[in-house]
């Protein structure tokens, strides 16, 4: 097998960011994400492979936080787009965990099938390549096995890393995956190696059956009970790596100015209020049930996958310890009075 | 109608608007303006309807949202009956004709136009809940054989805030085989037809079920309890149909606001027959 060694890591960071941006897990300042190589400070911060999820997940390398759509001139009644966005610049996320790799698997589904393909998403995307590090070691928040996701072979991944001590094993998945290998031929060396067994995992997770129960739960009394806690604060949003919604929004100066689209929560009041004054979701527990159900249900039923990856950084995060897992549980446990 | 698979109708820029001229403002109530739009050329418009479709206006400086677009035999030109509900409507209020604006679309599915054909009509709506209908009835009158008799029941609060005046008072009343009910909230001096809300009057009018379809559009509490009043009546749930408004974004079933249940409206919707809507959460 390929094994890129640990020491020619920088060597190997380095001359993937001749090309492409590279987007690496890394600590920088109070911040844990996913960072260009090339802001990468040495003695300052510090690059995160061995962890198991950082705070942020990558999908900021495909559908980051603001991008613009348009430009746009405006001279009192005549009006023009004087410009449209499109980044097909060449990006690499290296060391995407499997859970954040179906993250980015969801939002392909979201973005490019189902009718219109989002041409935003489909140029970052088409110019994008995941290299994934493969997890032998779940950690105490991990239950991505009951999410659908592989989390040693990861699908979607263009290049498999498997942590054998002092170097990754280097498995190639895809025509992209060649594409970045031959960039480092000099670097990669042919090594035997063995290949770690999985431990198991601490979370015990059982989704089967739930989108299919859930159908018959929309006015369950759980969802008050549950609910209660939450502040709608949307940080399980932020930190989601399969959370994909998002604002258009208008940057104004003078004359000219930019639409752009930004990251959004359906935690928030007017996310879904009309002009009117109107908002099907107004209530706290209503928002909450919507965000629940769209990862447990709604996305299975139109994309035929969960759109939760089991990666628990929204349990880590939540000011007020609402568990998605403790959700799946009171909605496997929950009775059904017809 | 949902359909799961859709075609890509758009162009390679989905969120990106046409630039249109407004050629024509109508005052149709004191908050309602008709703004009618073309290409800066003069010549047709960036896209085609079908009745009940929508297409997402943009006032570039300010910002978009969903609007109705009514269908027109002649695609010439499209237009969008706004109501002033908010900050964006508010604005485009106030242009003045020959200002450029934004178009994209068409969004969703329009009305069932085909599967209702050889139906008696019933078109249900309150306020400006008659823009969208209004689209499918005026494809009604354009191939007036396909479809057997016609029933209007329209109402708003006041005199002043009934939308399309003159079609509802002048040209649809003239129309072979067609009846027009027209109601107001409350008493008005210079009003002398029929006072009260819409649902009662509906139960009043009684418009036989058997053969008809009922569409119906208005504020979410008028359409509540119509589709009560209709079940009453005898309606089944395959036999009335409704178009939705969420808040939407995109227009092209991502950006996630406008889903009920499983469904985006804008992609899915808007237009639904209560058979439908039963299989969908309540949030309708």
């Amino acid at each position: 097998m390929k094994v890129l060694s640990k020491d020619k890591l920088s060597t190997a960071l380095n001359k993937l960011s001749d090309s492409a941006e590279v987007f690496v897990p890394m600590q920088k300042g109070k911040q844990s994400g996913y960072f260009t190589w090339k802001s990468f400070e040495e003695g300052q911060d510090e690059l995160m492979l061995e962890a198991l999820n950082v705070y942020q997940s990558p999908k900021n390398a495909v559908f980051p936080q603001t991008e613009r759509i348009y430009g746009i001139a405006s001279q009192g009644v005549e009006v023009n787009i004087d410009k449209t966005y499109e980044d097909t610049s060449a990006n690499i996320i290296f060391g995407a965990r499997g859970c954040d790799v179906k993250g980015i698997m969801a939002m392909d589904l979201a973005f490019l099938t189902k009718g219109y393909e989002d041409s935003l998403y489909k140029a970052r995307r088409s110019a994008n390549t995941i290299i994934a590090n493969a997890c032998y070691e779940p950690g105490p928040n991990c239950f991505c096995n009951a999410m659908e996701v592989n989390c040693v072979e990861p699908a979607g991944a263009d290049v498999i890393l498997h942590d054998v001590g002092d170097g990754y094993g280097w498995e190639v998945k895809s025509d992209k995956g060649e594409a970045v290998t031959a960039l480092l031929a000099d670097i990669l060396e042919e090594k035997e190696v063995k290949l770690p067994a999985i431990k198991p995992f601490i979370q015990n997770v059982d989704y089967s059956g739930v989108a299919e129960k859930l159908k018959d739960m929309f006015d369950h009394p759980l969802w008050d009970k549950l609910a209660e806690p939450c502040v709608n604060c949307g940080m399980c949003t932020y930190v989601c790596p399969s959370c994909y919604c998002f604002d258009i929004q208008v940057k104004m100066w003078g004359e000219q100015g930019y639409r752009f689209r930004t990251w959004d929560s359906c935690m928030f009041e007017e996310y879904s209020r009309e002009a009117g004054g109107g908002n099907p979701r107004g209530a706290s527990k209503e928002r909450f049930r919507q965000r629940f159900l769209h990862k447990l249900q709604f996305f299975k039923e139109r994309y035929g996958t969960p759109l939760c990856t089991g990666c628990g950084r929204c349990m880590i995060v939540c000011p007020t310890d609402i568990n998605i897992v403790r959700i799946i549980d009171a909605v496997k446990e929950a009775e059904i009075n017809a | 109608m949902p359909d799961k698979d859709h075609k890509c109708t758009c162009s390679e820029k989905p969120l990106v608007p046409n630039i249109v001229e407004v050629i024509d403002i109508i005052d149709r109530t004191p908050d309602v303006k008709s703004f009618f739009v073309k290409n800066p050329d003069g010549n047709g418009v960036p896209f085609q309807v079908a009745p009940g479709q929508c297409g997402m206006v943009s006032h570039l400086p300010i910002g978009e949202a969903m609007i109705s677009c009514t269908w027109q035999e002649n695609q010439e030109y499209l237009e969008f009956a706004i109501k002033r509900v908010g900050l964006l409507t508010d604005e485009l209020h106030q242009i003045e004709i020959g200002q450029k604006i934004g178009v994209r679309g068409p969004y969703g599915n329009g009305f069932p136009v085909n599967d209702c054909k050889g139906k008696d009509m019933v078109f249900i709506a309150g306020g400006i809940g008659l823009a969208p209908l209004r689209s499918f009835i005026k494809y009604c009158f354009k191939n007036r054989q396909d479809y057997g008799k016609i029933t209007i029941i329209y109402g708003s609060r006041s005199k002043a805030d009934l939308c399309f005046k003159e079609e509802l008072f002048e040209l649809w009343p003239q129309e072979p085989n067609t009846e027009v009910f027209v109601t107001i909230d409350n008493a008005e001096a210079e009003w002398d037809g029929h006072v009260g809300f819409v649902p009662s009057y509906l139960e009043e009018i009684n418009p036989a079920p058997a053969g008809a379809i009922a569409v119906v559009c208005g504020p979410p509490i008028m359409i509540k309890f119509v589709l009560q009043s209709l079940e009453k009546m005898g309606y089944n749930d395959d036999q009335v149909i409704t178009t939705l408004e969420m808040r939407m974004k995109c227009g092209i079933g991502k950006c996630g606001r406008c889903n009920i249940g499983s469904e985006f409206i804008c992609l899915d919707g808007p237009v639904y027959y209560l058979k439908q809507l039963r299989d969908l959460p309540p949030e309708w």
